[in-house]
């Protein structure tokens, strides 16, 4: 199950263009044209949100965390950067202080086999890593002056998904005719399709050492 | 002509004499106005974080991370006289970072940020406190929140091999976001314990090492600064 969010909504305009454009709107939209593209080739989508409404980060996080086979999609317009380039961005822990008394702390207050909310994408760092490699290596083909290599930084969307997830960022509100920005929609649309259909959850088999025992 | 009239006009001149001579006076404050912008954001960061200047303080060249285009940013090496107290020395690179920036394209930090307080506790987490204005004028966008962040890190690593991470608050409070989208409710990572770098190179030799932290704590919940 792809889950799309389309970021912000309601109040939460996030970036504003001078030309009046908000990123809660264009996000939507783009994520409407993801959506359909998603399914039309074979993969089952939904989206956190499909109005104007705007659900809280943990209600987000829930849609994706009620799937075992979720990958979680946050799209956001930037309002920096050039024109027409698009950013994948995975998330990023620091270690917090006092890590060790932390971890014992929690070890006895949560459960065995249950995730702590707060940490939930940290098991899955690595998956996360290798989508958002493969988005950019699409986005750098197909929107001329985007990163080589993806990054990894502490995007709020992104911590609570107990799934593979990924951020993708487009550049930007400050264009002055709309209908630029949603032009971007379709080849956005491709190379996620692109990156969905080679991504693999699950981290490549280790080849066992050379002598080893089968 | 009556004397009346003539009484009128004479009143009359006089007025627009001194007319004339305040629009003057006040075409002169207007210009001196445009001069010296200066927001009600910058008053008070002149007011609240007056130039951080101490006895300790020795000329020596700082690495101040500003943007190098979209994605990323570069240092540069700005002569500052830098106290051997690491957290009047943070307020030092952090003022220098918010009000020096080489041009309005490699600005990270809006002007109007005002750090209100540093404090750098035991176990070497910093805590930055700025003013509502990093979180309100920093635009609004994963890419403009990391570079804004990115050049905090960047200049706190370099300066302050005390300090192993990095904690932002606003206005007292810790936040969900900077400006919607970048975590502020965990760490950044500076120097770990064992990999902390060298501080900036002293221009001119000091009489004492360039930076050193006090034998014992300000206080028992460590150094700070307001």
């Amino acid at each position: 199950m792809i889950v799309i969010n389309p970021a912000h909504g309601g109040t939460d305009t996030g970036a504003r263009g001078e030309n009046g454009l908000t990123e809660k709107e264009q996000v939507l939209i783009l994520a409407r044209m993801l959506r359909s593209d998603l399914e039309r080739n074979g993969f089952h989508a939904i989206m956190t949100r499909n109005d104007d409404s705007n659900p809280s980060y943990e209600d987000r996080s829930a849609v994706a965390n009620a799937y075992r086979d979720a990958i979680y999609i946050t799209l956001h317009v930037a309002s920096t950067g050039k024109f027409g380039t698009v950013r994948a961005y995975s998330y990023q822990i620091a270690t917090p202080p006092g890590a060790v008394e932390d971890e014992t702390v929690s070890a006895t207050r949560v459960p065995a086999g249950l995730v702590p909310w707060e940490r939930a994408q940290q098991s899955h760092l690595d998956a996360s890593k290798r989508l958002a490699d493969l988005l950019q290596s699409q986005f750098v083909i197909k929107f001329s002056g985007s990163p080589q290599s993806s990054s990894q930084f502490a995007v709020r969307d992104l911590r609570s998904v107990n799934a593979p997830a990924v951020a993708i960022e487009v550049s930007s509100v400050a264009v002055p005719d709309p209908n630029s920005l949603l032009a971007l929609g379709s080849p956005l649309s491709l190379a996620v399709v692109r990156s969905l259909q080679l991504f693999r959850p699950a981290a490549p088999a280790v080849p066992p050492p050379a002598g080893g025992q089968p | 002509m009556t004397r009346n009239l003539k009484i009128t006009i004479a009143i009359l001149a006089v007025a627009v004499i001194i007319g004339l001579l305040s629009l003057r006076g006040l075409s002169k404050r207007i210009e001196r106005l445009q001069e010296n912008p200066s927001s009600e954001e910058q008053a008070r960061r002149e007011l609240l974080a007056p130039k951080v200047s101490t006895s300790t303080d020795v000329l020596s060249r700082a690495k101040i991370y500003w943007a190098a285009g979209a994605d990323s940013t570069t240092p540069t090496e700005v002569e500052l006289a830098l106290s051997a107290d690491p957290v009047k020395r943070a307020r030092q690179v952090i003022d220098t970072l918010v009000s020096e920036a080489p041009s309005p394209e490699q600005r990270t930090l809006p002007e109007d940020t005002t750090l209100l307080g540093f404090y750098l506790l035991p176990d070497g987490t910093a805590v930055a406190d700025f003013s509502d204005s990093l979180s309100s004028e920093t635009p609004s966008g994963i890419l403009s929140e990391r570079l804004a962040v990115d050049s905090l890190v960047e200049t706190l690593k370099g300066n302050l091999p005390a300090a192993h991470r990095l904690k932002i608050l606003i206005h007292g409070q810790e936040v969900d976001t900077l400006a919607g989208h970048v975590d502020l409710t965990g760490f950044f990572d500076l120097n770990p314990p064992a990999a902390a770098p060298a501080a900036a190179e002293p221009v001119v030799a000091p009489a004492s090492p360039a930076l050193a932290l006090p034998k014992t704590p300000a206080s028992p919940g460590g150094h700070s600064s307001r």
